[in-house]
Protein backbone atom coordinates (compact mmCIF):
# COMPACT_ATOMS: atom_id res chain seq x y z
CA UNK A 1 0.00 0.00 0.00
CA UNK A 2 1.47 3.29 -0.92
CA UNK A 3 1.60 6.12 1.61
CA UNK A 4 -1.18 8.24 0.49
CA UNK A 5 -3.97 5.39 -0.07
CA UNK A 6 -2.65 4.41 4.01
CA UNK A 7 -3.66 8.08 4.79
CA UNK A 8 -7.13 7.67 2.57
CA UNK A 9 -8.51 4.46 4.38
CA UNK A 10 -7.36 5.76 7.87
CA UNK A 11 -8.84 9.13 7.17
CA UNK A 12 -12.00 7.46 5.83
CA UNK A 13 -12.07 5.57 9.04
CA UNK A 14 -11.84 8.76 11.69
CA UNK A 15 -14.23 10.40 9.44
CA UNK A 16 -17.21 7.79 9.67
CA UNK A 17 -16.09 7.26 13.66
CA UNK A 18 -17.36 10.97 13.80
CA UNK A 19 -20.54 10.81 12.30
CA UNK A 20 -22.55 9.66 14.84
CA UNK A 21 -21.48 13.14 16.81
CA UNK A 22 -23.26 15.03 13.59
CA UNK A 23 -25.74 12.45 12.83
CA UNK A 24 -28.28 11.84 15.16
CA UNK A 25 -31.19 9.95 13.12
CA UNK A 26 -31.25 6.72 14.28
CA UNK A 27 -32.90 5.37 11.36
CA UNK A 28 -29.47 6.61 9.64
CA UNK A 29 -27.51 5.19 12.14
CA UNK A 30 -29.18 1.62 11.65
CA UNK A 31 -28.65 1.55 7.87
CA UNK A 32 -24.47 2.50 8.46
CA UNK A 33 -24.41 -0.71 10.82
CA UNK A 34 -26.18 -2.95 8.78
CA UNK A 35 -23.58 -1.80 5.36
CA UNK A 36 -20.41 -3.18 8.24
CA UNK A 37 -21.95 -5.89 9.25
CA UNK A 38 -22.97 -6.40 5.95
CA UNK A 39 -18.95 -5.51 4.57
CA UNK A 40 -17.24 -7.49 7.23
CA UNK A 41 -19.09 -11.06 5.79
CA UNK A 42 -19.19 -9.72 2.74
CA UNK A 43 -14.92 -9.27 3.03
CA UNK A 44 -14.79 -12.47 4.99
CA UNK A 45 -16.72 -14.21 1.99
CA UNK A 46 -14.18 -12.84 -0.22
CA UNK A 47 -10.83 -14.01 1.38
CA UNK A 48 -11.61 -17.71 0.33
CA UNK A 49 -14.47 -17.08 -2.52
CA UNK A 50 -12.76 -13.94 -4.13
CA UNK A 51 -9.25 -14.43 -3.82
CA UNK A 52 -9.01 -18.37 -3.56
CA UNK A 53 -11.84 -18.83 -5.98
CA UNK A 54 -13.41 -21.49 -3.93
CA UNK A 55 -16.97 -20.61 -3.82
CA UNK A 56 -18.40 -21.34 -0.42
CA UNK A 57 -22.81 -21.54 -0.23
CA UNK A 58 -21.79 -22.67 3.69
CA UNK A 59 -20.94 -19.29 5.35
CA UNK A 60 -23.79 -18.75 7.92
CA UNK A 61 -22.64 -21.64 10.19
CA UNK A 62 -19.60 -19.63 10.83
CA UNK A 63 -21.73 -16.64 11.45
CA UNK A 64 -24.29 -18.97 13.26
CA UNK A 65 -21.05 -20.39 15.69
CA UNK A 66 -20.14 -16.86 16.10
CA UNK A 67 -23.44 -16.12 16.90
CA UNK A 68 -24.29 -19.38 19.41
CA UNK A 69 -20.99 -18.78 21.05
CA UNK A 70 -21.10 -15.32 21.86
CA UNK A 71 -24.56 -15.40 23.13
CA UNK A 72 -24.44 -18.14 25.32
CA UNK A 73 -21.28 -17.23 26.79
CA UNK A 74 -23.41 -14.01 27.68
CA UNK A 75 -26.20 -15.47 29.36
CA UNK A 76 -24.75 -18.53 30.79
CA UNK A 77 -21.02 -17.24 32.44
CA UNK A 78 -21.62 -13.72 31.70
CA UNK A 79 -18.87 -13.05 29.44
CA UNK A 80 -19.02 -9.38 28.04
CA UNK A 81 -20.27 -9.13 24.20
CA UNK A 82 -16.42 -7.20 23.67
CA UNK A 83 -14.49 -10.49 24.83
CA UNK A 84 -17.70 -12.58 23.75
CA UNK A 85 -17.11 -11.45 19.76
CA UNK A 86 -13.81 -12.61 19.38
CA UNK A 87 -13.95 -15.55 21.18
CA UNK A 88 -17.00 -16.48 18.98
CA UNK A 89 -15.03 -16.00 16.00
CA UNK A 90 -12.23 -17.74 16.81
CA UNK A 91 -14.85 -20.81 18.09
CA UNK A 92 -16.12 -20.12 14.20
CA UNK A 93 -12.25 -20.52 13.11
CA UNK A 94 -12.03 -24.01 15.48
CA UNK A 95 -15.09 -25.04 13.75
CA UNK A 96 -13.81 -24.18 9.83
CA UNK A 97 -11.09 -26.59 10.50
CA UNK A 98 -12.63 -29.60 10.48
CA UNK A 99 -15.51 -27.92 7.73
CA UNK A 100 -12.35 -26.99 5.69
CA UNK A 101 -10.90 -30.53 5.57
CA UNK A 102 -14.32 -32.19 4.46
CA UNK A 103 -15.28 -30.02 1.88
CA UNK A 104 -11.71 -29.20 0.27
CA UNK A 105 -11.52 -32.80 -0.73
CA UNK A 106 -14.12 -31.60 -3.79
CA UNK A 107 -13.14 -29.00 -5.91
CA UNK A 108 -15.08 -26.57 -7.59
CA UNK A 109 -18.94 -27.12 -8.09
CA UNK A 110 -18.55 -30.15 -6.14
CA UNK A 111 -17.02 -27.97 -2.89
CA UNK A 112 -19.78 -25.43 -3.16
CA UNK A 113 -22.87 -28.08 -2.32
CA UNK A 114 -20.88 -29.66 0.11
CA UNK A 115 -20.68 -26.22 2.00
CA UNK A 116 -24.17 -26.16 1.66
CA UNK A 117 -24.77 -29.17 3.21
CA UNK A 118 -22.27 -28.72 5.53
CA UNK A 119 -23.96 -25.64 6.43
CA UNK A 120 -27.62 -27.09 6.76
CA UNK A 121 -26.24 -29.59 8.68
CA UNK A 122 -25.03 -27.28 11.40
CA UNK A 123 -28.68 -25.90 11.07
CA UNK A 124 -30.37 -29.18 11.82
CA UNK A 125 -27.72 -29.80 14.63
CA UNK A 126 -28.98 -26.15 15.91
CA UNK A 127 -32.42 -27.32 16.00
CA UNK A 128 -31.67 -30.72 17.90
CA UNK A 129 -29.69 -29.94 20.78
CA UNK A 130 -31.46 -28.23 22.64
CA UNK A 131 -29.41 -28.51 26.09
CA UNK A 132 -27.10 -26.10 23.81
CA UNK A 133 -29.06 -24.24 21.77
CA UNK A 134 -32.24 -24.15 23.15
CA UNK A 135 -33.58 -25.67 19.84
CA UNK A 136 -36.13 -23.29 18.09
CA UNK A 137 -36.40 -21.06 20.47
CA UNK A 138 -33.02 -19.96 20.61
CA UNK A 139 -31.97 -17.20 22.89
CA UNK A 140 -33.17 -13.52 23.94
CA UNK A 141 -30.95 -10.92 25.39
CA UNK A 142 -32.98 -8.75 27.85
CA UNK A 143 -30.35 -6.54 29.56
CA UNK A 144 -27.27 -5.47 27.94
CA UNK A 145 -24.25 -5.34 31.30
CA UNK A 146 -22.99 -1.72 31.98
CA UNK A 147 -20.24 -0.13 30.28
CA UNK A 148 -18.06 2.65 31.92
CA UNK A 149 -15.56 4.15 29.37
CA UNK A 150 -13.29 7.27 30.15
CA UNK A 151 -15.52 8.63 32.78
CA UNK A 152 -18.63 8.21 30.43
CA UNK A 153 -21.76 5.35 30.42
CA UNK A 154 -22.42 3.80 27.74
CA UNK A 155 -26.01 4.18 26.59
CA UNK A 156 -26.87 1.14 25.16
CA UNK A 157 -30.48 2.41 24.31
CA UNK A 158 -28.53 4.83 21.53
CA UNK A 159 -27.18 3.53 18.09
CA UNK A 160 -23.89 4.99 18.79
CA UNK A 161 -22.20 2.32 21.32
CA UNK A 162 -23.66 0.15 18.07
CA UNK A 163 -22.33 2.20 15.09
CA UNK A 164 -18.76 2.16 16.76
CA UNK A 165 -18.53 -1.33 17.79
CA UNK A 166 -19.58 -2.60 14.00
CA UNK A 167 -17.15 0.09 12.52
CA UNK A 168 -14.16 -1.23 14.87
CA UNK A 169 -15.25 -5.02 13.43
CA UNK A 170 -15.56 -3.10 9.92
CA UNK A 171 -11.59 -1.56 10.38
CA UNK A 172 -10.49 -5.41 11.40
CA UNK A 173 -12.28 -6.56 8.46
CA UNK A 174 -10.92 -4.47 5.62
CA UNK A 175 -7.37 -4.51 7.39
CA UNK A 176 -7.50 -8.18 7.40
CA UNK A 177 -8.08 -8.76 3.74
CA UNK A 178 -5.87 -5.82 2.96
CA UNK A 179 -2.94 -7.55 4.63
CA UNK A 180 -4.04 -10.70 3.28
CA UNK A 181 -4.15 -9.17 -0.34
CA UNK A 182 -0.55 -8.44 0.10
CA UNK A 183 0.79 -11.71 1.84
CA UNK A 184 2.05 -14.23 0.57
CA UNK A 185 -0.77 -16.62 2.07
CA UNK A 186 -2.87 -14.25 -0.58
CA UNK A 187 -0.52 -14.48 -3.41
CA UNK A 188 -0.79 -17.96 -2.45
CA UNK A 189 -4.55 -17.86 -3.18
CA UNK A 190 -4.48 -16.06 -6.31
CA UNK A 191 -2.66 -19.47 -7.83
CA UNK A 192 -4.88 -21.44 -6.61
CA UNK A 193 -7.69 -19.65 -7.84
CA UNK A 194 -5.80 -19.95 -11.08
CA UNK A 195 -4.91 -23.13 -11.13
CA UNK A 196 -4.86 -25.95 -8.49
CA UNK A 197 -2.25 -28.61 -10.14
CA UNK A 198 0.29 -25.60 -11.31
CA UNK A 199 -0.29 -24.65 -7.94
CA UNK A 200 0.63 -27.95 -6.26
CA UNK A 201 3.20 -27.94 -9.39
CA UNK A 202 5.00 -25.01 -7.91
CA UNK A 203 5.39 -25.74 -3.93
CA UNK A 204 1.69 -24.33 -2.65
CA UNK A 205 0.57 -26.50 0.12
CA UNK A 206 -3.27 -25.92 -1.93
CA UNK A 207 -4.67 -27.89 1.15
CA UNK A 208 -3.23 -25.60 4.09
CA UNK A 209 -3.48 -22.74 2.13
CA UNK A 210 -7.04 -23.26 1.09
CA UNK A 211 -8.03 -24.46 5.16
CA UNK A 212 -5.87 -21.77 6.82
CA UNK A 213 -7.97 -18.99 4.25
CA UNK A 214 -11.23 -20.65 5.87
CA UNK A 215 -10.53 -20.38 9.11
CA UNK A 216 -9.41 -16.58 8.78
CA UNK A 217 -12.51 -15.87 6.73
CA UNK A 218 -14.85 -17.88 9.85
CA UNK A 219 -13.18 -15.55 12.25
CA UNK A 220 -14.33 -12.88 10.48
CA UNK A 221 -18.06 -13.92 9.76
CA UNK A 222 -18.08 -15.42 13.42
CA UNK A 223 -17.27 -11.71 14.86
CA UNK A 224 -19.88 -10.63 12.74
CA UNK A 225 -22.56 -13.50 13.68
CA UNK A 226 -21.36 -12.39 17.22
CA UNK A 227 -21.63 -8.74 16.70
CA UNK A 228 -25.83 -9.63 15.52
CA UNK A 229 -26.37 -11.52 18.44
CA UNK A 230 -25.97 -8.44 20.43
CA UNK A 231 -27.29 -5.99 17.82
CA UNK A 232 -30.70 -7.79 17.50
CA UNK A 233 -30.73 -9.09 21.01
CA UNK A 234 -32.03 -12.56 19.39
CA UNK A 235 -30.70 -15.91 18.13
CA UNK A 236 -32.27 -18.67 16.88
CA UNK A 237 -31.32 -21.43 13.88
CA UNK A 238 -33.37 -19.59 11.09
CA UNK A 239 -32.12 -16.18 12.33
CA UNK A 240 -28.18 -16.78 12.38
CA UNK A 241 -27.61 -20.14 10.25
CA UNK A 242 -30.08 -19.34 7.32
CA UNK A 243 -29.04 -20.57 3.99
CA UNK A 244 -30.29 -16.34 3.11
CA UNK A 245 -27.44 -15.37 4.73
CA UNK A 246 -24.66 -17.62 2.93
CA UNK A 247 -26.40 -16.31 -0.27
CA UNK A 248 -26.32 -12.85 0.86
CA UNK A 249 -22.54 -12.88 1.44
CA UNK A 250 -21.98 -14.56 -1.59
CA UNK A 251 -23.86 -11.39 -3.74
CA UNK A 252 -22.42 -8.69 -1.78
CA UNK A 253 -18.62 -9.96 -2.55
CA UNK A 254 -19.81 -10.68 -6.30
CA UNK A 255 -21.62 -7.65 -6.62
CA UNK A 256 -18.94 -5.65 -5.30
CA UNK A 257 -16.00 -7.21 -6.55
CA UNK A 258 -14.39 -10.45 -6.10
CA UNK A 259 -11.14 -10.40 -4.83
CA UNK A 260 -11.14 -7.30 -4.07
CA UNK A 261 -10.50 -5.00 -0.27
CA UNK A 262 -13.09 -2.48 -1.36
CA UNK A 263 -15.62 -4.27 -3.35
CA UNK A 264 -17.40 -5.75 -0.26
CA UNK A 265 -17.91 -2.27 0.90
CA UNK A 266 -19.77 -1.06 -2.47
CA UNK A 267 -21.47 -4.14 -2.40
CA UNK A 268 -22.82 -3.83 1.10
CA UNK A 269 -24.21 -0.13 0.82
CA UNK A 270 -25.77 -1.22 -2.91
CA UNK A 271 -27.50 -4.16 -1.14
CA UNK A 272 -28.77 -2.38 1.76
CA UNK A 273 -29.85 0.48 0.59
CA UNK A 274 -31.74 -1.45 -2.61
CA UNK A 275 -33.14 -3.90 -0.27
CA UNK A 276 -34.42 -1.43 2.26
CA UNK A 277 -35.60 1.17 -0.14
CA UNK A 278 -37.24 -1.60 -2.02
CA UNK A 279 -38.64 -3.08 1.19
CA UNK A 280 -40.49 0.51 1.92
CA UNK A 281 -42.35 0.73 -1.15
CA UNK A 282 -42.95 -3.07 -1.13
CA UNK A 283 -43.39 -5.14 1.09
CA UNK A 284 -44.73 -8.30 -0.52
CA UNK A 285 -42.35 -9.47 -3.04
CA UNK A 286 -39.45 -6.71 -2.46
CA UNK A 287 -36.76 -9.44 -3.39
CA UNK A 288 -37.68 -10.05 -6.45
CA UNK A 289 -35.97 -6.22 -7.15
CA UNK A 290 -32.90 -7.09 -5.07
CA UNK A 291 -32.80 -10.46 -7.20
CA UNK A 292 -33.28 -8.39 -10.48
CA UNK A 293 -30.80 -6.04 -9.09
CA UNK A 294 -28.20 -8.33 -8.68
CA UNK A 295 -28.54 -10.08 -12.32
CA UNK A 296 -28.31 -6.77 -13.90
CA UNK A 297 -24.72 -6.49 -11.77
CA UNK A 298 -23.56 -10.07 -12.93
CA UNK A 299 -25.11 -9.46 -16.61
CA UNK A 300 -23.07 -6.16 -17.22
CA UNK A 301 -20.78 -6.14 -14.39
CA UNK A 302 -19.17 -9.49 -13.64
CA UNK A 303 -16.22 -8.06 -12.12
CA UNK A 304 -18.37 -6.38 -10.05
CA UNK A 305 -18.70 -2.57 -9.60
CA UNK A 306 -15.47 -1.87 -8.06
CA UNK A 307 -13.20 -3.88 -10.18
CA UNK A 308 -15.18 -2.30 -12.46
CA UNK A 309 -14.19 0.91 -11.47
CA UNK A 310 -10.57 0.34 -9.75
CA UNK A 311 -9.77 -0.70 -13.74
CA UNK A 312 -11.05 2.65 -15.12
CA UNK A 313 -8.90 4.36 -12.79
CA UNK A 314 -6.00 1.86 -13.07
CA UNK A 315 -6.01 2.01 -17.05
CA UNK A 316 -4.84 5.76 -17.12
CA UNK A 317 -1.53 4.81 -15.88
CA UNK A 318 -1.36 2.03 -17.72
CA UNK A 319 -1.49 2.88 -21.43
CA UNK A 320 1.20 5.59 -20.51
CA UNK A 321 3.61 2.84 -19.33
CA UNK A 322 2.78 0.50 -23.02
CA UNK A 323 3.75 4.09 -24.91
CA UNK A 324 6.74 4.76 -23.20
CA UNK A 325 7.79 0.89 -23.85
CA UNK A 326 6.79 1.54 -27.51
CA UNK B 1 24.98 -42.71 -6.22
CA UNK B 2 21.86 -41.73 -8.89
CA UNK B 3 20.41 -38.44 -7.84
CA UNK B 4 17.21 -39.75 -8.73
CA UNK B 5 16.47 -43.22 -8.21
CA UNK B 6 13.13 -45.33 -9.31
CA UNK B 7 12.71 -48.73 -7.97
CA UNK B 8 10.06 -51.46 -9.01
CA UNK B 9 7.51 -48.31 -9.58
CA UNK B 10 4.19 -49.71 -10.42
CA UNK B 11 0.70 -48.24 -10.88
CA UNK B 12 -2.41 -49.66 -11.80
CA UNK B 13 -5.61 -48.04 -13.24
CA UNK B 14 -8.30 -50.33 -12.20
CA UNK B 15 -7.39 -53.68 -14.18
CA UNK B 16 -4.76 -51.29 -16.57
CA UNK B 17 -1.43 -51.22 -15.77
CA UNK B 18 -0.21 -48.49 -16.58
CA UNK B 19 3.56 -48.80 -15.52
CA UNK B 20 4.67 -52.21 -14.16
CA UNK B 21 8.06 -52.67 -11.77
CA UNK B 22 9.83 -49.64 -13.56
CA UNK B 23 13.59 -49.28 -12.26
CA UNK B 24 16.08 -46.54 -13.51
CA UNK B 25 18.40 -44.26 -12.29
CA UNK B 26 19.58 -40.81 -13.47
CA UNK B 27 22.59 -39.18 -12.59
CA UNK B 28 23.66 -35.90 -11.23
CA UNK B 29 23.82 -33.10 -14.28
CA UNK B 30 22.79 -35.57 -17.03
CA UNK B 31 19.65 -34.95 -19.66
CA UNK B 32 17.86 -38.98 -19.72
CA UNK B 33 15.28 -39.00 -22.48
CA UNK B 34 12.21 -40.88 -21.68
CA UNK B 35 10.30 -42.57 -24.93
CA UNK B 36 8.15 -44.81 -25.91
CA UNK B 37 4.74 -45.56 -28.43
CA UNK B 38 1.77 -43.69 -27.27
CA UNK B 39 0.19 -45.16 -24.33
CA UNK B 40 3.91 -46.17 -23.09
CA UNK B 41 2.95 -45.05 -19.64
CA UNK B 42 5.72 -42.02 -19.67
CA UNK B 43 3.64 -38.96 -18.86
CA UNK B 44 2.60 -41.50 -15.35
CA UNK B 45 5.89 -42.18 -14.39
CA UNK B 46 5.90 -38.29 -14.47
CA UNK B 47 3.15 -38.33 -12.58
CA UNK B 48 4.12 -40.96 -9.98
CA UNK B 49 7.54 -39.20 -9.57
CA UNK B 50 6.29 -36.04 -8.92
CA UNK B 51 3.50 -37.24 -6.52
CA UNK B 52 0.02 -36.31 -8.80
CA UNK B 53 -0.70 -40.06 -8.79
CA UNK B 54 -0.14 -42.37 -6.07
CA UNK B 55 1.97 -45.37 -6.85
CA UNK B 56 0.36 -48.95 -6.39
CA UNK B 57 4.17 -49.97 -5.41
CA UNK B 58 8.08 -49.14 -5.77
CA UNK B 59 9.92 -46.77 -4.58
CA UNK B 60 11.14 -43.37 -5.16
CA UNK B 61 14.11 -41.85 -4.26
CA UNK B 62 15.36 -38.36 -4.51
CA UNK B 63 19.28 -38.02 -3.02
CA UNK B 64 19.06 -41.22 -1.42
CA UNK B 65 16.18 -40.28 0.71
CA UNK B 66 12.64 -42.11 0.09
CA UNK B 67 10.05 -39.57 -1.21
CA UNK B 68 7.75 -42.30 -2.18
CA UNK B 69 4.27 -40.84 -2.04
CA UNK B 70 4.74 -37.40 -0.69
CA UNK B 71 2.53 -34.33 -2.18
CA UNK B 72 4.04 -32.35 -5.36
CA UNK B 73 4.41 -29.62 -2.79
CA UNK B 74 6.50 -31.31 -1.16
CA UNK B 75 8.13 -32.74 -3.80
CA UNK B 76 8.65 -29.20 -4.99
CA UNK B 77 10.26 -27.93 -1.81
CA UNK B 78 12.35 -30.91 -1.92
CA UNK B 79 13.59 -29.98 -5.63
CA UNK B 80 11.65 -31.77 -7.70
CA UNK B 81 10.40 -29.51 -10.53
CA UNK B 82 8.33 -30.61 -13.71
CA UNK B 83 6.23 -29.19 -16.43
CA UNK B 84 2.71 -30.50 -17.85
CA UNK B 85 2.57 -31.97 -21.60
CA UNK B 86 -0.54 -29.40 -21.62
CA UNK B 87 0.58 -26.34 -20.09
CA UNK B 88 -0.89 -25.27 -16.97
CA UNK B 89 -0.27 -21.64 -16.78
CA UNK B 90 -1.58 -19.29 -14.29
CA UNK B 91 -3.63 -17.48 -17.57
CA UNK B 92 -5.37 -14.72 -15.76
CA UNK B 93 -1.96 -13.19 -14.26
CA UNK B 94 0.83 -11.55 -15.87
CA UNK B 95 4.23 -13.38 -16.78
CA UNK B 96 6.29 -12.21 -14.24
CA UNK B 97 3.47 -12.34 -11.48
CA UNK B 98 3.50 -16.41 -12.41
CA UNK B 99 7.08 -16.78 -12.43
CA UNK B 100 6.92 -15.02 -8.95
CA UNK B 101 4.15 -17.18 -7.61
CA UNK B 102 6.28 -20.19 -8.26
CA UNK B 103 10.05 -17.99 -6.83
CA UNK B 104 8.24 -17.68 -3.69
CA UNK B 105 8.91 -21.18 -2.64
CA UNK B 106 12.85 -20.08 -2.02
CA UNK B 107 12.41 -16.26 -1.52
CA UNK B 108 9.40 -15.48 0.89
CA UNK B 109 9.85 -11.95 0.41
CA UNK B 110 8.22 -10.44 -2.74
CA UNK B 111 11.01 -8.07 -3.43
CA UNK B 112 13.18 -11.10 -3.38
CA UNK B 113 10.93 -13.38 -5.68
CA UNK B 114 10.15 -10.69 -8.30
CA UNK B 115 14.18 -10.58 -8.97
CA UNK B 116 14.59 -14.37 -8.92
CA UNK B 117 11.38 -14.16 -11.70
CA UNK B 118 12.96 -11.37 -13.76
CA UNK B 119 16.34 -13.16 -13.87
CA UNK B 120 14.78 -16.44 -14.74
CA UNK B 121 12.21 -14.69 -17.60
CA UNK B 122 15.67 -13.06 -19.16
CA UNK B 123 17.02 -16.05 -18.96
CA UNK B 124 14.54 -17.74 -21.13
CA UNK B 125 14.25 -14.90 -23.38
CA UNK B 126 10.89 -13.74 -21.82
CA UNK B 127 11.53 -10.94 -20.62
CA UNK B 128 9.62 -8.74 -22.91
CA UNK B 129 6.70 -10.74 -22.25
CA UNK B 130 6.85 -9.96 -18.19
CA UNK B 131 3.57 -7.40 -18.61
CA UNK B 132 1.39 -9.94 -21.05
CA UNK B 133 -1.45 -12.16 -19.12
CA UNK B 134 -0.07 -15.70 -19.29
CA UNK B 135 -3.28 -16.90 -21.57
CA UNK B 136 -2.35 -14.67 -24.22
CA UNK B 137 1.31 -15.76 -25.21
CA UNK B 138 1.93 -18.13 -28.31
CA UNK B 139 2.47 -21.96 -27.61
CA UNK B 140 6.43 -21.58 -27.63
CA UNK B 141 5.70 -18.90 -25.21
CA UNK B 142 3.85 -20.64 -23.47
CA UNK B 143 6.17 -23.57 -22.95
CA UNK B 144 8.57 -21.02 -22.10
CA UNK B 145 7.19 -20.16 -19.22
CA UNK B 146 6.14 -23.10 -18.20
CA UNK B 147 10.14 -24.02 -17.42
CA UNK B 148 10.28 -20.58 -16.35
CA UNK B 149 7.99 -21.67 -13.49
CA UNK B 150 9.49 -25.08 -12.85
CA UNK B 151 13.10 -23.35 -12.85
CA UNK B 152 12.01 -20.78 -10.45
CA UNK B 153 10.90 -22.86 -8.11
CA UNK B 154 15.00 -24.11 -7.74
CA UNK B 155 15.19 -27.67 -8.50
CA UNK B 156 17.65 -30.48 -8.59
CA UNK B 157 15.33 -32.56 -11.09
CA UNK B 158 13.43 -30.79 -13.36
CA UNK B 159 11.32 -33.01 -15.21
CA UNK B 160 9.65 -31.79 -18.95
CA UNK B 161 6.74 -33.31 -20.25
CA UNK B 162 6.81 -33.13 -24.03
CA UNK B 163 8.43 -29.33 -23.97
CA UNK B 164 8.91 -29.28 -27.98
CA UNK B 165 4.94 -30.95 -28.65
CA UNK B 166 2.84 -28.72 -31.44
CA UNK B 167 5.76 -26.72 -31.86
CA UNK B 168 7.31 -25.97 -35.60
CA UNK B 169 11.07 -26.87 -36.48
CA UNK B 170 12.28 -23.44 -35.84
CA UNK B 171 10.74 -23.69 -32.51
CA UNK B 172 11.99 -27.06 -31.56
CA UNK B 173 15.37 -25.33 -31.80
CA UNK B 174 14.95 -22.60 -29.43
CA UNK B 175 13.24 -24.94 -27.02
CA UNK B 176 16.35 -27.76 -27.31
CA UNK B 177 19.09 -24.51 -26.58
CA UNK B 178 16.92 -23.54 -23.61
CA UNK B 179 16.90 -26.73 -21.96
CA UNK B 180 20.84 -27.06 -22.81
CA UNK B 181 20.79 -23.91 -21.02
CA UNK B 182 18.55 -25.67 -17.85
CA UNK B 183 21.13 -28.33 -18.05
CA UNK B 184 24.31 -26.33 -18.24
CA UNK B 185 22.92 -23.99 -14.96
CA UNK B 186 23.66 -27.64 -13.19
CA UNK B 187 19.82 -28.57 -13.22
CA UNK B 188 19.41 -32.48 -13.57
CA UNK B 189 16.78 -33.48 -16.53
CA UNK B 190 14.70 -35.96 -17.66
CA UNK B 191 12.49 -35.23 -20.73
CA UNK B 192 9.57 -36.94 -22.45
CA UNK B 193 9.47 -35.96 -26.15
CA UNK B 194 8.31 -37.47 -29.46
CA UNK B 195 10.36 -34.82 -31.63
CA UNK B 196 13.03 -38.20 -32.10
CA UNK B 197 16.25 -35.96 -33.71
CA UNK B 198 16.71 -33.77 -30.66
CA UNK B 199 15.71 -35.95 -27.80
CA UNK B 200 18.64 -38.32 -29.98
CA UNK B 201 20.92 -35.42 -30.11
CA UNK B 202 20.00 -34.05 -26.45
CA UNK B 203 20.35 -36.90 -23.99
CA UNK B 204 23.18 -38.53 -22.40
CA UNK B 205 20.95 -41.23 -22.00
CA UNK B 206 17.84 -42.88 -23.18
CA UNK B 207 15.10 -44.91 -21.57
CA UNK B 208 12.87 -46.59 -23.79
CA UNK B 209 9.14 -47.84 -22.38
CA UNK B 210 6.79 -49.58 -23.88
CA UNK B 211 3.15 -50.57 -22.31
CA UNK B 212 4.60 -48.96 -18.89
CA UNK B 213 7.56 -51.32 -18.73
CA UNK B 214 11.39 -50.61 -19.67
CA UNK B 215 12.77 -52.46 -22.88
CA UNK B 216 15.94 -50.09 -23.17
CA UNK B 217 17.91 -48.15 -21.34
CA UNK B 218 21.52 -46.68 -22.42
CA UNK B 219 23.44 -44.15 -25.09
CA UNK B 220 21.33 -42.81 -28.02
CA UNK B 221 22.89 -44.41 -30.70
CA UNK B 222 23.02 -47.87 -28.81
CA UNK B 223 19.26 -47.64 -28.11
CA UNK B 224 18.24 -47.30 -31.37
CA UNK B 225 20.08 -50.28 -32.57
CA UNK B 226 18.32 -52.22 -30.15
CA UNK B 227 16.15 -54.82 -32.08
CA UNK B 228 13.43 -54.63 -28.98
CA UNK B 229 13.08 -50.96 -29.74
CA UNK B 230 12.99 -51.13 -33.31
CA UNK B 231 10.13 -53.88 -33.01
CA UNK B 232 8.02 -51.37 -30.32
CA UNK B 233 8.05 -48.47 -32.81
CA UNK B 234 8.50 -50.70 -36.36
CA UNK B 235 6.71 -53.71 -35.40
CA UNK B 236 8.54 -57.71 -35.13
CA UNK B 237 9.43 -58.09 -38.81
CA UNK B 238 11.46 -55.10 -39.34
CA UNK B 239 13.63 -55.71 -36.04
Amino acid sequence: MTRRSAVAWVAAAALLAGLPLVVKNSFFLHVCILVFLWTVLGEAWNALGGYAGQVSFGHAAFFGVGAYVTIVLFLKADVAPWWGIPVGGAAAAAFAVPFGLITFRLKGPYFSLATLAVAELTKLVALNWEWATNGSTGYLVTHLPPLRLGGLTVDWETKTPFYLAALSLLVVAMGTIGWLSRSRLGAWLTAIRENDEAAEAVGIDTVRAKVLTLALSAFLAGMGGGFYAFYFRYVDPDAVLNIGLSMEMVFIAMVGGLGTVGGPFIGAVFLTTVGEAMREKFQVGHLVFYGLFMMLVIRFLPEGIWGRVRRAIRRAPAVEVSRGAA
Amino acid sequence: MALLEVEGLTRFFGGLRAVGDLTFGVEPGEILGLIGPNGAGKTTVFNLVTGFVRPSGGKVRLAGRDVTGLKPHRLARMGIARTFQIVKPFPGLPVRENVTLAAFLRHPRRSHAEAAADEILGRLGLAARAGTLAGQLTLMDQKRLEMAKALATGPRVLLLDEPMGGLNPAEVDQASELVLGIRASGVTVVLVEHVMKAIMRMSDRVLVMRQGERIALGAPAEVVRDPEVIAAYFGKRAA
